[in-house]
C-alpha cells in the first residue's frame, strides 16, 4: 500500500524541481500566508492561464501569472506561408477581433507593396472594423456581467450581438473568422439592401445601449462590486503601458484611430470616450459608450460611401494569384483593436514569404499589468478585476 | 513634436552611438535608427526623460543567419505625441548573445524581454526573472524562432509518426516532464 506521506513528499520534491530559482522567492511564505492557485481553467475568461495568489486571510498580497497553455507559434507559422496564405492564420489570434487582426496584417503588407485601397474599399473596411468592435464589446461586457452573477445582462447583450454578427455574416459569409480584407481592397462589396438593414440594427443597438447604461448604473449590487474596485490611476496605466478602453477609462484620451489615422478615419467625426476614475465601472461604461460611438461612425460611413472600384487599377500582383513577391523592407502600422493597439511588424526579404513577423497585441500588455492590479484586493474581487480588462488569452499565447 | 525634431535631437546627443538614422516617408512616419548595443539603455532613458517617449510598444528580435547577427528591435511610442521610434541594436550571433535590459526605463519591458529570450535566445543582462513565459519548461534552450531551428520541438520530433521508415527514430514517448504544473499545490 502506498504511503500517503511519501506521495506528498515526492510531490513537494517535484514542485521544488519545477520552480525556478527566482520564482522560489515568490513562494516564500510566512506563518499567516498561503498560496491559492486559480487556473488554468479559470472563472475569469475563456482561455487557459494560471494565477498563483499569495494570500493572507482574505487579502491578496502577491500574484504570479503563468501563460502559454495554448501557445500556437503563429509568428513562426506565418514565416513558412506566403503572404496571402498567412491572412487566415491571423484570424485565429483572437477570435473576437479577427477583423482587426486582418486589418493590421493587411495594412502592413500594403505599406510594403506601396499600394493604397480605393475609397470605397476603405469605407467598407472602416465599417467592418466598427462592427467588429461592437460585437466584441457586447460579448466582453456581457460575459463580464455573468462573472458578477448578472446573467440577465449577458442574455440581453448576446441577443443583440446576434444581429451584429448577422450583418457581418451578410458581407463576409462567416461569423467569427472572416479573412475579409485583401491587399489593396476587400473581398466582397456590400450586398444589396444591406444599408437599410444595417441602419435599422444600429438604431436598435444604440437604443439598447441607453437601457444597458441605466441597468448597470441603477443596480445596487453591481455598483457595490464595481465602483472604486480595481482602480488604475493615470500614473499606473502609463507605467504599465496599456492601450484601449482600460487606458481611456483612466481619463487619457488616447485612441490609435486618432493618433495614427489610417483608412478614411480622418474624414469621420467621432469622439474618444474616456472615463474619470479608472475603476471597473468606468471600464464597462467606456465600452458601452464606444459601442454607441461605433454606431455613429458606421452611419457616417454609410452616408459618405460612394460607388466605385474595390481594387486599384494597377496591382503589383494578380487579384487571385496565390503568391507574389514583396519588395524588401519593414512595415509597422498600428490599428485600434477592441482591446487596444495591435500592430504587426513584418520584415520582408524580397521573397514571397515574410522573413519575420511579430505581433504586438493589446492583450499581452493587459495581462502583464494584472499582478500590480491584484495587490491588496479581496480574493472575491480577483475575477471581477481580471475579467474587466477583457483580455483575450488566445492572443497572448499567439 | 514631429519626426525630424526627434531625429535631430537623437543625432546631436549621441553622435557615435546612433547610426543610419532616418524618418520613414510613409505614414506613420517611424523614426528608424541603429544603436550601439552598449548604449541602448542610455538612448532609451534619453528618449523617455527628454522627449516624452513614455510608452514601450514592444520588443522583438530578428535573426539574420547570413549576416551572423541578431537584431533586437524596440518600438517606442508616446501618450503625448504621435511619433514612433524604432531602435535596432545588433547582437553578434555567438554562443551567448546578450544585451542590457531596459526594465529600469520602462516597467513593461519585462514580458517582452522574457519572450525574446525564450524564443530567440538573447539574454537580457540584469533582468530579474529570465524564465519561460509562453513555452513549456523543457523547450527552454531550443530557441524555436531562430532561422536554423529544425521546425518542430526536439522532443516532439522523435515521435514515430513519419511514413518514411528509415527516418523513424527511437521513441522517447511518454515525454519526461519535470512535473506537471497542477502538482504545485503540494508545495505548502
Amino acid at each position: 500500500m502506498v504511503n500517503k506521506h511519501d506521495v506528498k513528499k515526492r510531490m513537494r520534491q517535484l514542485a521544488a524541481d519545477y520552480i525556478h530559482e527566482p520564482q522560489q522567492e515568490a513562494y516564500k511564505l510566512d506563518d499567516t500566508e498561503m498560496m491559492l492557485h486559480i487556473g488554468p481553467q479559470n472563472p475569469i475568461q475563456p482561455g487557459p492561464f494560471l494565477i498563483d495568489l499569495k494570500i493572507s486571510g482574505e487579502t491578496v498580497r502577491d500574484s504570479k501569472l503563468y501563460m502559454g497553455y495554448g501557445h500556437k507559434g503563429i509568428e513562426k507559422i506565418l514565416e513558412s506561408l506566403t503572404y496571402i496564405q498567412g491572412l487566415p492564420i491571423t484570424d485565429r489570434m483572437c477570435y473576437l477581433s479577427s477583423l482587426s487582426n486582418n486589418e493590421a496584417y493587411v495594412s502592413s503588407v500594403e505599406r510594403l507593396l506601396d499600394i493604397e485601397p480605393p475609397e470605397r474599399s476603405q469605407y467598407i473596411r472602416v465599417i467592418m472594423q466598427e462592427l467588429s468592435r461592437i460585437q466584441s464589446h457586447l460579448l466582453g461586457t456581457g460575459e463580464y456581467a455573468t462573472d458578477l452573477g448578472f446573467v440577465t445582462m449577458f442574455l440581453f447583450m448576446i441577443r443583440e450581438r446576434e444581429y451584429v454578427l448577422g450583418l457581418i455574416e451578410d458581407i463576409t459569409g462567416a461569423r467569427i473568422t472572416h479573412c475579409f480584407p485583401r491587399f489593396g481592397g476587400v473581398r466582397e462589396d456590400l450586398p444589396e439592401g444591406w444599408r437599410e438593414k444595417a441602419i435599422d440594427v444600429l438604431a436598435m443597438i444604440n437604443e439598447k445601449c441607453e437601457t444597458y447604461k441605466e441597468l448597470f448604473s441603477s443596480d445596487r449590487t453591481y455598483r457595490m462590486r464595481t465602483v472604486g474596485i480595481g482602480t488604475l490611476t493615470k500614473e499606473d496605466v502609463i507605467k504599465v503601458g496599456l492601450t484601449g478602453p482600460a487606458l481611456r477609462a483612466a481619463g487619457i484620451d488616447y485612441d490609435v484611430r486618432k493618433v495614427y489615422p489610417t483608412l478614411t478615419y480622418p474624414d469621420i467625426d467621432f469622439k474618444v470616450q474616456t472615463g474619470n476614475n479608472g475603476d471597473i465601472f468606468d471600464r464597462i461604461m467606456v465600452r458601452i459608450n464606444e459601442i454607441q460611438e461605433s454606431c455613429w461612425i458606421i452611419e457616417q460611413a454609410l452616408d459618405q460611401i460612394k460607388p466605385g472600384p474595390l481594387f486599384p487599377d494597377e496591382l503589383p500582383y494578380g487579384r487571385r494569384t496565390p503568391s507574389m513577391r514583396v519588395p524588401p523592407g519593414e512595415a509597422y502600422v498600428p490599428v485600434e483593436d477592441p482591446r487596444g493597439e495591435i500592430a504587426i511588424y513584418i520584415v520582408s526579404d524580397g521573397t514571397d514569404k515574410p522573413y519575420r513577423v511579430k505581433v504586438r497585441g493589446p492583450s499581452f500588455a493587459l495581462m502583464q499589468g494584472l499582478p500590480p492590479m491584484l495587490e491588496n484586493v479581496y480574493i472575491a474581487d480577483v475575477p471581477a478585476i481580471a475579467a474587466s480588462m477583457d483580455s483575450c488569452n488566445s492572443e497572448v499565447d499567439r | 513634436m514631429d519626426g525630424e525634431t526627434v531625429l535631430d535631437s537623437l543625432k546631436s546627443q549621441f553622435q557615435d552611438a546612433v547610426m543610419d538614422a532616418m524618418v520613414d516617408s510613409q505614414p506613420p512616419h517611424i523614426v528608424c535608427a541603429n544603436v550601439d548595443k552598449e548604449k541602448i539603455v542610455d538612448v532609451c532613458a534619453y528618449l523617455k526623460d527628454n522627449l516624452q517617449f513614455n510608452r514601450l510598444s514592444g520588443i522583438t528580435s530578428v535573426d539574420f543567419l547570413d549576416k551572423n547577427k541578431f537584431e533586437v528591435v524596440y518600438m517606442i511610442a508616446s501618450y503625448d505625441h504621435s511619433v514612433i521610434v524604432k531602435l535596432k541594436a545588433d547582437v553578434v550571433r555567438d554562443e551567448n548573445p546578450s544585451i542590457d535590459t531596459v526594465i529600469p526605463v520602462w516597467w513593461n519591458a519585462n514580458w517582452y524581454e522574457r519572450e525574446v529570450y525564450e524564443l530567440m535566445g538573447i539574454y537580457f543582462n540584469g533582468h530579474p526573472e529570465m524564465t519561460v513565459l509562453v513555452l513549456t519548461d523543457d523547450m527552454m534552450g531550443e530557441w524555436p524562432f531562430r532561422k536554423d531551428y529544425p521546425g518542430f520541438p526536439q522532443t516532439a520530433a522523435k515521435y514515430p509518426y513519419s511514413d518514411d521508415q528509415e527516418s523513424v527514430v527511437e521513441s522517447e514517448y511518454p515525454l519526461k516532464w519535470k512535473s506537471w504544473p497542477s502538482e504545485r499545490h503540494y508545495l505548502e
